[in-house]
């Protein structure tokens, strides 16, 4: 639903919003939804669609559910390279696991991304857990990790 | 000069009810400013740090009902951080120490402790009605308490807390000589629920009205349940999952076909569809409906049910019902006041034709003449569509629209969403609660000014191009109280146009937007009755150094309100108030 690596496709033409025209094109680029520069500093969870934990939660446990039963339900979580404001985003269901994860990461980012300990050479891999704290990728198995995950977030080496 | 003897006027006032009407009241003159304070029961405070405890028992010894409200609405939305504030327990604290016979505490956004919990069940011996909406902070060992102590509870009515489950004891703390409670709401608790002293707990309560349950009673229990309180009215069910089988669905029939008084039902976190159909004889009686957590229930068994419920005047319900099942709402539910259609997909990965459109929502706006209150979220609107339904239904005090997709424009025609919601405003004189979807430019703040004259709370998101949209809104809603605003263009300009603005609203919150530091606090130079708050959670914290730069720098979060107590000492680190 949200497009976080889209720029509103409309073109930017500057409005006079006090004369009234009826054929006027719409402007609004937003900048603040593509560069979340704001939001990733934020250590919430996520906040839209404005709708309640509980709700949030429900639809949640629903789709693991779904999944679990061979559904074909995406679980699309939003990747940053620390640095880089615009994201991308990846349906992390097409994952087996970890392996699978990292290789698809470095080949995205044109990097070498790793899990686990600090390494001088190598970007780590992060995520940000349903409690809204910022952990290592690769200590829990992979579904629960699944279960828990928000957001992904690749560090500059030697950051962590 | 009074005419009459105090006590008669203040019979007179007993009369008055609405906090507005006692409000205004007070200020007649001192006679009637002293005979309305000194009799008044019920007050409602907006927000816990506008006042502080200690005025207000000074103001108001009668007091029996205090309702309280703490964080701001954006809360609920995780954009407030958890330790921001608004603890009850200094409430408490103040109102025990002045012996004040503390009936009735609703409390809403607030942060409440086992300690408060624990301390409220010990001072106030005619303690009756205890009702925690979004709350956090307590586990089960402070309803214990309440449970325990308070030996005249009649109404427990929790309402989506964070809650510490520590295992269900704590029912078995209401003494057995409990027998008045009316009202028991407990859905909100995840863990494991000790039926027997449920049971016997329902068993006892032949005044009970209001039985919610959480999603850790099973269908047998619930089917005990309802057989030893034929009498409820309100019934909030568990969850679900599998079939019964042919014995216990008949038995779980039975039971509600003798719940002839039933008028609402809710819970329903996971439902098998037969297990629905066994509430059909009773549809006929239901005033207010909420399967809005059934995720898995799919449309036609929700249309099946629906067709059934010819008096709704409530219901709430996942946008899975689609378009088909708002019509179907709208040719059944002619006595409907208030609808609410929520989200089921969050992450738009199918081409998922089932959810609701702009389609169903004129469908309902043209079949229920009575709707007044609607919260819709959908994929898609267009301008012809919010036109129509401003034409249908006039009569709208609350409309809270919600494209899922920001910025999203009218889908056949490309253009902003302005004139609809322009239409709406227009049509719509009686309304006073407004959210605002969609591709926006300044020009729907422009409508919005002009037309909303009885406009109290604007939630705006992703919208407007320049100042000027805040500015329209601001100088044109007289009785705006709640203003809360993310990710909009709206800075320094329209926050410091008109200050004395704020004096007449409760609030205004802004995220994400185009203020900055250096604004923020020239506003709360100008104006010391406001406390202005930022809200900055960095990873380095030491960054609200005051020099030049950070002046222009962007406030991630702005929250200010008016208050007569000053800047409150409470607030956590990643708060600052200027």
């Amino acid at each position: 639903m949200e497009n976080s690596n889209s720029y509103s496709p409309y073109s930017s033409s500057s409005v006079d919003s006090t004369k009234p025209s009826p054929s006027e094109s719409s402007v609004n680029l937003s900048l603040s939804l593509t560069f979340p520069s704001t939001s990733s500093q934020r250590e919430t969870s996520q906040d839209w669609p404005p709708i309640k934990p509980r709700l949030r939660d429900t639809l949640k446990s629903l789709r693991l559910r779904l999944r679990q039963r061979g559904y074909n339900t995406a679980l699309f979580v939003k990747v940053y390279m620390e640095g880089v404001p615009i994201g991308r985003k990846l349906d992390l269901s097409t994952f087996s696991g970890y392996k699978s994860l990292l290789e698809n990461l470095s080949h995205m980012f044109d990097t070498s991304v790793i899990c686990g300990t600090r390494d001088r050479k190598h970007h780590v891999l992060t995520y940000q857990d349903k409690d809204g704290d910022w952990m290592m990728v690769g200590d829990i198995p992979w579904d629960m990790f699944l279960e828990t995950v928000r957001r992904l977030k690749i560090t500059r080496p030697e950051r962590c | 000069m009074n005419y009459f003897p105090d006590e008669v006027i203040e019979h007179i006032f007993d009369f008055i009810a609405s906090h507005k009407d006692r409000n205004s009241i007070s200020l007649v003159s001192k006679s009637w400013h002293k005979i309305e304070r000194c009799s008044r029961k019920r007050v409602f405070i907006g927000n816990c740090y506008a006042i502080n405890p200690e005025r207000l028992i000074e103001r108001f010894p009668s007091l029996r009902s205090l309702t309280l409200k703490g964080k701001p609405h954006f809360a609920d939305f995780n954009l407030v951080p958890h330790e921001w504030g608004g603890f009850v327990h200094p409430w408490i604290v103040a109102l025990a120490k002045a012996r004040v016979g503390l009936e009735e505490l609703r409390l809403k956004r607030m942060v409440v402790s086992d300690e408060s919990l624990e301390l409220l069940s010990r001072s106030f011996s005619s303690f009756k009605s205890l009702v925690l909406v979004s709350c956090e902070g307590f586990t089960t060992d402070g309803l214990a308490s309440v449970a325990a102590n308070c030996r005249h509870l009649r109404e427990l009515d929790l309402q989506e807390n964070e809650i510490d489950d520590h295992r269900g004891q704590w029912l078995n703390c209401f003494p057995e000589s409990s027998t008045a409670l009316t009202s028991l709401n407990f859905s909100c608790l995840k863990g494991e629920t000790n039926l027997a002293a449920l049971e016997r707990l329902v068993a006892r309560s032949p005044n009970l009205e209001s039985l919610k349950v959480n999603r850790a009673v099973p269908l047998d229990a619930l089917t005990r349940l309802m057989s030893c309180a034929p009498q409820l009215v309100d019934l909030g069910v568990g969850s679900y999952e599998n079939e019964p089988d042919q014995e216990s669905f008949m038995k779980l029939m039975a039971a509600i076909k003798k719940c002839t008084e039933l008028r609402s039902l809710s819970g329903f976190s996971e439902v098998a569809p037969l297990c629905l159909t066994a509430f059909y004889p009773i549809c006929q009686n239901l005033t207010s409906l909420n399967l809005s957590y059934a995720a898995e229930i799919q449309g036609n068994h929700l249309i099946r049910f629906i067709q059934f419920c010819k008096r709704l005047q409530r219901l709430w319900i996942l946008d899975s019902i689609g378009d088909k099942g708002l019509e179907v709402v709208a040719s059944t539910c002619k006595e409907l006041q208030e609808l609410r259609v929520f989200p089921s997909d969050l992450h738009d990965e199918e081409d998922n034709d089932t959810a609701v459109t702009e389609i169903g929502l004129v469908a309902i706006s043209a079949g229920c003449p009575k709707l007044h209150s609607i919260l819709y979220f959908c994929k898609q609107m267009t301008n012809a569509a919010l036109i129509t339904v401003a034409k249908n239904c006039p009569n709208f005090i609350r409309f809270r629209l919600c494209i899922l997709e920001p910025n999203k424009p009218d889908h056949t025609t490309s253009q902003s969403l302005d004139e609809g919601f322009g239409a709406i405003v227009q049509a719509c004189k009686g309304l006073r609660r407004l959210s605002v979807s969609g591709l926006l430019t300044d020009k729907v703040f422009l409508y919005i000014g002009m037309y909303a004259e009885q406009l109290e709370m604007l939630s705006i998101a992703f919208a407007g191009d320049t100042d000027k949209g805040m500015l329209y809104v601001l100088n044109g809603c007289k009785k705006m109280r709640k203003l809360e605003i993310r990710d909009s263009p709206f800075g320094n300009a329209a926050l410091l146009a008109d200050v004395d603005k704020y004096r007449t609203m409760r609030s205004l919150w802004m995220s994400s937007c185009e203020v900055t530091l250096g604004g923020c606090k020239r506003l709360a130079r100008n104006a010391p009755w406001l406390n202005v708050e930022i809200i900055n959670e960095n990873e380095n914290n030491d960054v609200m150094e005051r020099n030049e730069e950070d002046e222009r720098e962007k406030v991630d979060r702005l929250y200010l309100y008016r208050t007569v107590v000053g800047a409150r000492k409470d607030a956590p680190p990643c708060v600052t108030i200027l």
